[in-house]
C-alpha cells in the first residue's frame, strides 16, 4: 500500500519503504543543539512570514518556541535529571494530532523531538490553510537544520485506513492519540509492541471558577481586562478548544455571586460586540435549540440573551451532563466555597481557570480531588496557553525513559530482601 | 375577531393592523392554553421568556425553535385525545420532526387550507393534473410529507391524473388525453416544484401545448432548482412563454403548520392568510427587523391547538418587502423565502427527492 510523504520529501511512499526508512536511525542527545537551534528558526520563520502572520493561533505557537523559552525548557529537563535517573529518549514516537486545533501537532512534535526521539506524524488529507502553512515552514527549518534533527522527522498523510496505522503503532515506542473518546478508541485497535507506551488526549471539558467577593473588589477597568481575558479563553476557537471554559462556577453568597455575575457577562458581551466576533448565523440557532434542550432536561433556573452570548443559570450542578454547542454558550452555578466544587467534577473535567482565590485555596481543591479530575489549574486569559504540563501529563517526561543508575559502591552493606528493587 | 371570524372572513381582506390585535388576543389565550396543558412548554416559557403573560405585540410571544419538532414530542392533549402523529420526511441522517395532532386541530387545517385554496381556485373542485407518480400514496413505506401535502391538496380536484409513472417520468400520451378531455376550461395541476420543473416543465418545454386554462398550486422549496440558477421568476416566464401557463402559484408551509400555508400572490410574493402571520427575526439578537432587511422568518398559526406550534422559529431566510400595499389586492405583509439558513440541518420534500432523482 502507497500513502503520501509530506515531510522529509513530499512523494508517495511504499508501506514497506516507510517501514525501513523509520526502522533506521538513532535517538539524539535530549536537548541537542540542532533541535533547540532548529525550534528557534521555526519561530522566527512563523514571526516573519506574511502568510502566517495572519493567524493569532501560529503566532502564540512561535512565540511558545522562542529563544527564551528554550532556554528555559532546557533547564526545566536539566533539573528533572538526578544522580540516580537519566532521562533517556524512547525512541520513535508516532502522532496522531487532531484535525480541528492546526497547531497541536508542531507542539506535540516539538516535545518529542526536544527530548531527542524521532517522530513520526499522521495528518489529515484534509488540511487547513494554517496547517499547509506550517508545513511550508517547517519543511524550510528541517531542510536548513543541521545533524541530526535534520532526519528526524517524518510526515505521512492518510486518510481511515488502518493498515499504515498498525505498521506505525507495531513500529514506534510511544503513540500520542489527539482528537477525543472516538479516536482514541478507533486507534487502539492497531496494537502497540509491548514495550511501548501511549499517551492519549480523550474528549475534556474545562470551567472557570470565580470569587464573587474579590469580583466586586475589582475597579472598573479591572473587570473589564478579567472580561477581555475570559473572551479570549472562550471565543479564541469558538468555544470548541478543550481547555475553554463552559461552565462558570460563582462562589459566595447568593446574593454576592448574584450580582458578580449580573456585572461579568455584559462585559464579556461587550468584548464579543468589540471585536466583532461574529458566528454562524445557523451556529447561533443551533445555540437557541441546545438552550431549548437543556431547559428541559437539567434545572436551568434562568437563560439570559445577549448578543453572541446566552447565559443558562444551573440552579444545581447535580447531574450535570457536559454536552456543549460551542460558540459562546456558558452554563453558571452558585456555590458557597470552591470546595463545594470537588463534588461535581470527574475525570473528564481538564482546565479549571480562576479568579480571586488564594493558593491555599486552589491547593485544597486539588487535595480534596485527589487524582479523580482537574489537570491543570491556571488564571483566567491562560486556558489556552499550551505547556509541557498538558491533560495531566508532564510530556517532557512523558517523552522520555527513565533510567536508574546506582554509581557508588556499597561495600560491606547486604541488603534486606524485598528492598530497594525497581525503584525509579 | 374571533379564530372562527378570522377563517371565514375573504382570505387576505383584513388590514394589518386589525389582523394583529386578532392575532395577538387569539395567539396569547392559545399560549396561556398550551401553558397549562403542557408542562414542557410552560417551563421554555418561564425560563426563556420572562414576563411574557402579556405580550404586546406579535413579536414579544414567545417562540419555538423548529429543531424543538426533531428533538422532542411536544404535546398539548392527552394521549386519549390524539388523532394520528404527523411525521416530516426523515430520510438518511436525518431525524424528523413529529407533530401530535387532535381531531380539532386536524380539522382546522383542513378548513384553513381549504379557505387558503379556494380564494384562488374558487368554490369549485376541478380536474387535476398530479404531478407525481400515484406509487407515493400507494407505498406506505415512502408516506411522508411529499405524500401528506399531495393528499392535502388532492381534496380540491377531481378527475386526478397522476402525471408521471413510477420511474417519475412524464406519462405523455395519457397527459394529452387528459388535455383533449379538460384542456378547455379551468383546471388545476399540483406538484413539487423541483418535479414541476424537471418532470413536466422541461419534457414538455417543446412540445406545444396549451396550457392556458390552468392553474398549477406549487410548493417544496427553490434549493435544487437555484443551483440549475432556476429562480421563480425564471419559472413563472419559463411557464407562461412555453405553455401559456400564467396563474402560476407557490406556496411556502412546512410540517410544524399544517394547513397554515403562505400562498403567493399573482405580484410574486408570498401572503400570510387571515388566521397566521410571519415575522422576521435578527439571527444573533433575535429582534424583529425592519421590513425590507433579511432575517430569520419566525410563522405564526392560530390553528396549533393539540400542541404548541403557534409561534414557531424556522430555519429559514426571508424579507418582508411590504404591509398593506401590494398590488393585486392582498392586504397584510407581502414577504419572500430566501432559503434556508447556509449550513442548518437540511429538510423538505422535494429537495429530498431531488437528491434521489438528479
Amino acid at each position: 500500500m502507497q500513502i503520501e510523504m509530506l515531510l522529509p520529501q513530499q512523494r508517495a511512499i511504499d508501506l514497506d519503504e516507510l517501514r525501513s526508512l523509520l526502522a533506521s536511525g538513532a535517538a539524539a542527545e535530549p536537548f541537542h543543539p540542532s533541535i533547540v537551534d532548529a525550534s528557534v528558526d521555526l519561530s522566527q520563520r512563523i514571526f516573519h512570514d506574511a502568510e502566517a502572520r495572519a493567524y493569532p493561533e501560529l503566532l502564540a505557537l512561535a512565540y511558545w518556541m522562542r529563544k527564551a523559552e528554550m532556554v528555559r525548557l532546557s533547564a526545566q529537563f536539566r533539573s528533572l535529571q538526578l544522580d540516580q535517573r537519566v532521562l533517556t529518549p524512547r525512541g520513535l514516537v508516532f502522532h496522531l494530532p487532531p484535525r480541528n486545533v492546526d497547531t497541536i501537532f508542531v507542539y506535540s512534535w516539538l516535545l518529542a523531538a526536544l527530548t531527542g526521539n524521532r517522530n513520526v506524524i499522521r495528518l489529515s488529507p484534509q488540511r487547513s490553510t494554517s496547517t499547509g502553512i506550517l508545513l511550508r515552514l517547517l519543511r524550510e527549518t528541517l531542510a536548513a537544520a543541521a545533524e541530526p534533527t535534520s532526519r528526524a522527522t517524518t510526515i505521512v498523510s492518510y486518510g481511515h485506513e488502518e493498515e499504515p496505522t498498525a505498521m506505525l503503532s507495531a513500529l514506534c515506542d510511544a503513540r500520542v492519540v489527539w482528537g477525543g473518546n472516538q479516536t482514541v478508541e478507533i486507534i487502539r485497535r492497531s496494537p502497540l509492541s509491548p514495550h511501548a507506551k501511549e499517551i492519549t488526549f480523550p474528549d475534556r471539558y474545562s470551567l472557570s471558577a470565580i470569587r464573587a467577593d474579590a469580583y466586586a473588589g475589582l475597579p472598573e477597568d479591572k473587570r473589564d481586562h478579567l472580561a477581555d481575558q475570559f473572551f479570549n479563553d472562550s471565543f479564541w476557537f469558538d468555544q470548541l478548544a478543550c481547555s475553554s471554559p463552559r461552565l462558570v462556577v460563582w462562589c459566595g453568597t447568593a446574593s454576592e455571586t448574584r450580582a458578580a455575575s449580573a456585572d461579568f457577562f455584559p462585559r464579556v458581551a461587550g468584548c464579543v460586540e468589540r471585536r466583532r466576533y461574529v458566528l454562524p448565523a445557523a451556529a447561533s440557532m443551533q445555540k437557541l435549540l441546545y438552550s431549548c434542550s437543556a431547559i428541559l432536561d437539567s434545572p436551568v433556573e434562568q437563560c439570559r440573551r445577549y448578543q453572541g452570548l446566552t447565559v443558562l443559570t444551573l440552579d444545581s450542578l447535580a447531574g450535570f451532563q457536559r454536552t456543549h454547542p460551542g460558540g459562546g454558550l456558558f452554563f453558571e452555578a452558585h456555590l458557597e466555597g470552591l470546595l463545594d466544587l470537588a463534588a461535581f467534577l470527574g475525570r473528564r473535567d481538564q482546565t479549571l481557570t480562576w479568579f480571586g482565590f488564594t493558593p491555599d485555596e486552589l491547593h485544597a481543591l486539588v487535595r480534596s480531588l485527589n487524582g479523580r479530575a482537574i489537570d491543570r489549574i491556571v488564571p483566567i486569559g491562560h486556558a489556552l496557553q499550551f505547556h509541557r504540563f498538558w491533560d495531566g501529563y508532564d510530556l517532557l517526561q512523558e517523552f522520555c525513559r527513565c533510567v536508574y543508575i546506582e554509581s557508588t559502591f556499597l561495600d560491606a552493606q547486604p541488603t534486606r530482601p524485598g528492598d530497594g528493587t525497581g525503584r525509579c | 375577531m374571533t379564530l372562527d371570524d378570522l377563517i371565514h372572513r375573504p382570505q387576505y381582506s383584513v388590514p394589518q393592523a386589525e389582523k394583529e390585535a386578532a392575532l395577538l388576543a387569539e395567539l396569547t389565550r392559545l399560549g396561556q392554553s398550551h401553558r397549562e396543558r403542557s408542562p414542557e412548554y410552560a417551563r421554555l416559557v418561564r425560563v426563556l421568556f420572562p414576563g411574557s403573560a402579556n405580550p404586546r405585540s406579535l413579536a414579544e410571544l414567545p417562540y419555538l425553535p423548529v429543531g424543538l419538532f426533531k428533538e422532542r414530542l411536544l404535546s398539548s392533549v392527552p394521549e386519549s385525545e390524539v388523532f394520528k402523529i404527523l411525521q416530516s420526511s426523515g430520510t438518511s441522517g436525518q431525524t424528523p420532526s413529529r407533530i401530535v395532532l387532535d381531531r380539532e386541530t386536524a380539522q382546522l387545517q383542513t378548513l384553513a387550507l381549504g379557505r387558503i385554496m379556494t380564494s384562488v381556485l374558487g368554490p369549485n373542485r376541478l380536474p387535476m393534473i398530479l404531478v407525481e407518480t400515484a406509487d407515493l400514496i400507494r407505498d406506505r413505506r415512502e408516506f411522508n410529507a411529499r405524500a401528506a401535502g399531495l393528499l392535502g391538496m388532492i381534496n380540491f380536484g377531481r378527475d386526478h391524473f397522476y402525471a408521471l409513472d413510477s420511474n417519475l417520468e412524464l406519462r405523455l400520451p395519457e397527459l394529452k388525453e387528459f388535455l383533449r378531455r379538460f384542456g378547455g376550461s379551468t383546471f388545476l395541476i399540483f406538484g413539487f416544484t423541483f418535479l414541476v420543473w424537471t418532470r413536466f416543465y422541461q419534457p414538455l418545454a417543446d412540445a406545444g401545448l396549451d396550457l392556458s386554462h390552468a392553474i398549477l398550486i406549487h410548493s417544496g422549496g427553490w434549493k435544487k432548482l437555484q443551483e440549475q440558477a432556476v429562480g421563480a421568476a425564471d419559472f413563472r416566464a419559463a411557464l407562461r412563454q412555453t405553455m401559456g401557463l400564467t396563474r402560476v402559484y407557490n406556496f411556502y408551509g412546512m410540517v410544524e403548520q399544517v394547513g397554515s400555508v403562505f400562498l403567493e400572490g399573482d405580484d410574486g410574493y408570498l401572503y400570510p392568510p387571515n388566521f397566521a402571520d410571519v415575522i422576521v427575526r435578527d439571527p444573533y439578537t433575535y429582534e424583529e427587523v425592519p421590513d425590507g432587511q433579511t432575517g430569520v422568518i419566525e410563522v405564526l398559526s392560530a390553528l396549533p391547538r393539540s400542541y404548541p406550534g403557534h409561534c414557531i422559529l424556522t430555519e429559514d431566510l426571508g424579507v418582508v418587502h411590504a404591509v398593506d400595499a401590494s398590488t393585486c389586492g392582498r392586504l397584510g405583509k407581502a414577504f419572500s423565502v430566501l432559503g434556508r439558513i447556509p449550513q442548518a440541518e437540511l429538510r423538505g420534500c422535494s429537495d429530498v427527492v431531488a437528491a434521489k432523482v438528479s
